[in-house]
């Protein structure tokens, strides 16, 4: 059975590696150093083992809100690794590892997790908004942003993510349209795992692939293999440069799969993929792939591993205990993050509430 | 030595409880942070609940099988330095919220200055109770004018603040009551009409309507003008026929047929007919009666390069699926080729139109008229499907019924689609109607 949109004749389909680590398009392959390479495996296994973590501490209470990442690390790492600090990151709910490498303080993911004010309180020199929680509405803010950096004349780009089920919905399409109308600096990244929640992509459109939705915007398309890390640099740069030359928005599918569920708030994949599938997807497995590339070429070993992974584990643990001994919010300090200069009514309430904390 | 309790979280979305499955370790037991404790069943999923801490297994609150609510203490551990039960812990708690209003708030600090300089005047509070009504441009006309707009009386409708009441209110005087509504309605019908502009780059050519177009525009027009056309669409999980078609199609090859879904869909079609002898009828309208046909004579609507013509697989209930496949594959080949006879053409009471294989789902099929009722199919696709609570492969034939309103009722109409749809989707039922 195929409930997967992998390959199409209308867009191009980019890969650079097949999923033993073999270099299949030499044209693609992106102009990285070797210590860059090895960045992209060290970051890609210190998200692995901080997801692994993460899904834990869900279960202990100790982090709230959280989906997970595992299978999309290539999509997720390559296409940041494109960008640069001034490029300004919209995030759908699942792009963490994004906004981590682009400067956002892992304790600040905690308490965002959890909730907590201070988690989106972004520091001034890190470009990115809080993860978008509404599906789809971070396109639009991109095609704005986009216009923004275009009406001042910097050279910034705007990249945003969203899932197969986030190019069902409207602002999707609006977003794409606008950024097209007005050819401002914006990447769309869609992140196609397979399902949205639990409704494969078959079910979802009649397309034969998202990224052909860019044609109707008048936007390049393309669709990448989303599990090759190298495939998904190469198509961002070249989308990112471009976008920073003048040239326009680009629409970008990676096609992945998520390994785990949707969410930490309770779905079951089993009842909605079958074990063939997941089977199928972990033979492509993005780690696996480059890790086979590098250490054919005597870049990666297992001692490299293990440093990435303890790397990880220390920083989660840092961060934890950072988050942990950030005082608990209050109202009052909710009402004082939002606004510059507080409006009289949250004044009142803020006056209420303080006195009833003193109490 | 100090004590710390594992509360259960809640594991999901809107989850207030969970069955305690099985307990992965028991008193005394020493574990490591993150290693699985318990298995936990709710609502949604069967989870593994890993331990917060490093520890001994000092106690277990809720025993295998009980049901927990999100916050019961399900165990409680042994741990070096500090737990969570402990005074100290909890002082440290109460003691958080007041550290907070100075620290993590940096905009607190900032409030004050810009909110004085934004006062107009001593005492003048700035409320955001009334709303202000005033569109972009006008707001930024006040800004540039350095105009607080919350200061200024509207004048326009439901108080609405124009420009007009800007420019007033920046001169100090009073501000006009005139309503600008008018003045705005004269202006937009002073607008003239554009001339149209003719290019010359459209070329047309006209050619007549080829004999056969002539036709399939009448008969399409007269059934659609006159038969309230509704059409109700349905999907069969045909699996089970796609495999049934695999195996008979090297023995059609052998008899030289090639064996289509038409056959099988013809006498699932005929043997619904005949449980819903409505769809098999006509309705004479001059004289207002319903004539039902005892006999099954099934049109196929086969698309050739000149048009679409419909011929007749005549007496389809008399004969096995060999010839009813056999007689497709002749009646459209001959159609093809423009070989048949126009008799061939006529009589049917029940058609068919195949949308499927030129790659369709659903669609509005128009009826042959003065039939009642065309079933269009659609094309198989396969995808997945739930089936008794799991996702599994499954062929789905898409089909569409359209149907004359004025003798079929919709519940009719689809009973007769469900009954079509169990017989393409046990074809073996199909036996008994041979």
């Amino acid at each position: 059975m195929s409930t997967i949109l992998e390959s199409s004749r209308a867009i191009p389909f980019r890969q650079v590696l097949d999923p033993t680590g073999k270099v299949v398009d030499k044209d693609l392959m992106p102009k990285l150093t070797d210590d860059q390479l090895r960045e992209l495996m060290r970051r890609m296994v210190f998200i692995r083992v901080m997801d692994q973590r993460a899904i834990k501490l869900t279960r202990q209470g100790r982090l709230g809100f959280y989906a997970p990442v595992a299978g999309q690390e290539a999509s997720m790492i390559g296409s940041e690794f494109a960008t640069t600090k001034e490029d300004f990151i919209l995030p759908g709910y699942r792009d963490v590892p994004q906004l981590l490498f682009h400067g956002w303080p892992m304790y600040q993911w905690i308490l965002f997790s959890r909730g907590h004010q201070h988690g989106s309180d972004m520091p001034k020199d890190v470009n990115v908004l809080m993860p978008q929680i509404i599906i789809g509405a971070q396109y639009v803010q991109t095609a704005g942003t986009a216009l923004a950096f275009k009406l001042k004349g910097e050279k910034r780009v705007a990249i945003t993510y969203t899932g197969d089920g986030g190019t069902s919905q409207g602002d999707f399409y609006e977003g794409i349209n606008f950024a097209g109308a007005y050819q401002v600096p914006a990447v769309f990244v869609v992140q196609n795992n397979q399902f949205a929640i639990s409704v494969p992509v078959r079910l979802q459109t009649a397309a034969e692939t998202l990224a052909q939705k860019a044609v109707a915007a008048g936007i390049p398309g393309v669709q990448v293999d989303g599990n090759d890390i190298l495939a998904v640099y190469a198509v961002v740069k070249e989308a990112v440069d471009r976008a920073r030359e003048g040239g326009g928005p680009t629409l970008i599918e990676a096609v992945t799969f998520r390994f785990g569920p949707h969410t930490m708030s309770g779905d079951d994949p089993t009842r909605y993929r079958t074990k063939e599938l997941e089977n199928e997807w972990e033979q492509k497995d993005p780690l696996v792939r480059f890790r086979n590339y590098l250490q054919s070429k005597g870049l990666w070993s297992e001692k490299d591993e293990e440093a990435a992974m303890e790397e990880s584990k220390e920083a989660f643990n840092d961060a934890l205990k950072k988050a942990d001994a950030v005082p608990k919010m209050t109202i009052p300090s909710l009402i004082d993050s939002m606004f510059e200069v507080l409006p009289d009514s949250l004044k009142a309430q803020r006056a209420e509430y303080s006195e009833k904390e003193e109490a | 030595m100090a004590l710390y309790e594992f509360r259960l979280p809640e594991l999901g979305e809107g989850l207030h409880e969970g069955r305690i499955e099985k307990w992965l370790v028991k008193v005394g037991d020493m574990v490591q942070e993150d290693d699985a404790i318990a298995e936990v069943e709710n609502d949604k999923a069967m989870v593994e609940l890993p331990s917060p801490v490093t520890g001994k297994v000092a106690k277990i609150h809720v025993e295998a099988g009980n049901t927990a609510v999100v916050g019961d203490v399900l165990v409680t551990f042994e741990v070096e330095g500090e737990g969570n039960v402990s005074a100290d812990a909890q002082s440290a708690a109460a003691a958080a919220p007041a550290e907070t209003n100075q620290a993590a708030t940096p905009a607190a600090q900032t409030t004050a200055a810009p909110a004085a300089a934004a006062q107009p005047a001593a005492g003048a509070s700035v409320s955001h109770a009334r709303e202000v009504l005033a569109t972009p441009g006008v707001r930024k006309f006040a800004r540039e004018q350095g105009v607080d707009i919350t200061q200024v009386q509207g004048t326009g409708p439901n108080g609405k603040i124009t420009r007009e009441d800007v420019e007033a209110f920046l001169k100090g005087g009073t501000q006009a009551p005139a309503d600008t509504a008018p003045a705005a309605e004269t202006k937009t019908s002073t607008a003239k009409a554009g001339t149209v502009a003719v290019t010359g780059e459209e070329v047309e050519e006209r050619v007549p309507l080829p004999g056969i177009r002539k036709i399939i525009a009448q008969a399409m027009a007269r059934s659609k003008y006159t038969a309230p056309h509704v059409t109700v669409m349905d999907e069969a999980n045909v699996t089970e026929l796609v495999k049934l078609r695999a195996e008979i199609k090297p023995l059609a090859a052998d008899r030289g047929v090639k064996i289509t879904y038409l056959p099988f869909i013809v006498k699932a079609m005929v043997a619904a007919l005949r449980d819903f002898p409505e769809l098999n009828s006509s309705l004479d309208d001059e004289r207002q009666e319903l004539v039902y046909k005892r006999y099954f004579h099934i049109g196929i609507a086969t698309d050739t390069e000149r048009g679409l013509v419909v011929p007749v697989v005549r007496h389809a209930d008399k004969k096995n699926m060999w010839t009813v496949a056999a007689e497709i594959n002749d009646l459209a080949t001959r159609a093809r080729s423009n070989k048949l006879m126009p008799n061939e053409m006529k009589g049917s009471t029940i058609s068919i139109t195949n949308i499927g294989s030129a790659g369709g789902m659903f669609f509005t099929p128009i009826i042959n008229y003065p039939e009642v009722a065309i079933l269009g199919v659609g094309r198989i696709t396969e995808r997945p499907i739930i089936q008794n609570g799991e996702v599994v492969p499954a062929h789905m034939m898409a089909l569409s019924l359209s149907f004359d309103h004025r003798v079929i009722d919709g519940a009719l109409a689809q009973n007769f689609i469900n009954r079509l749809k169990r017989l393409l989707e046990n074809p073996r039922l199909l036996l008994m109607e041979v």
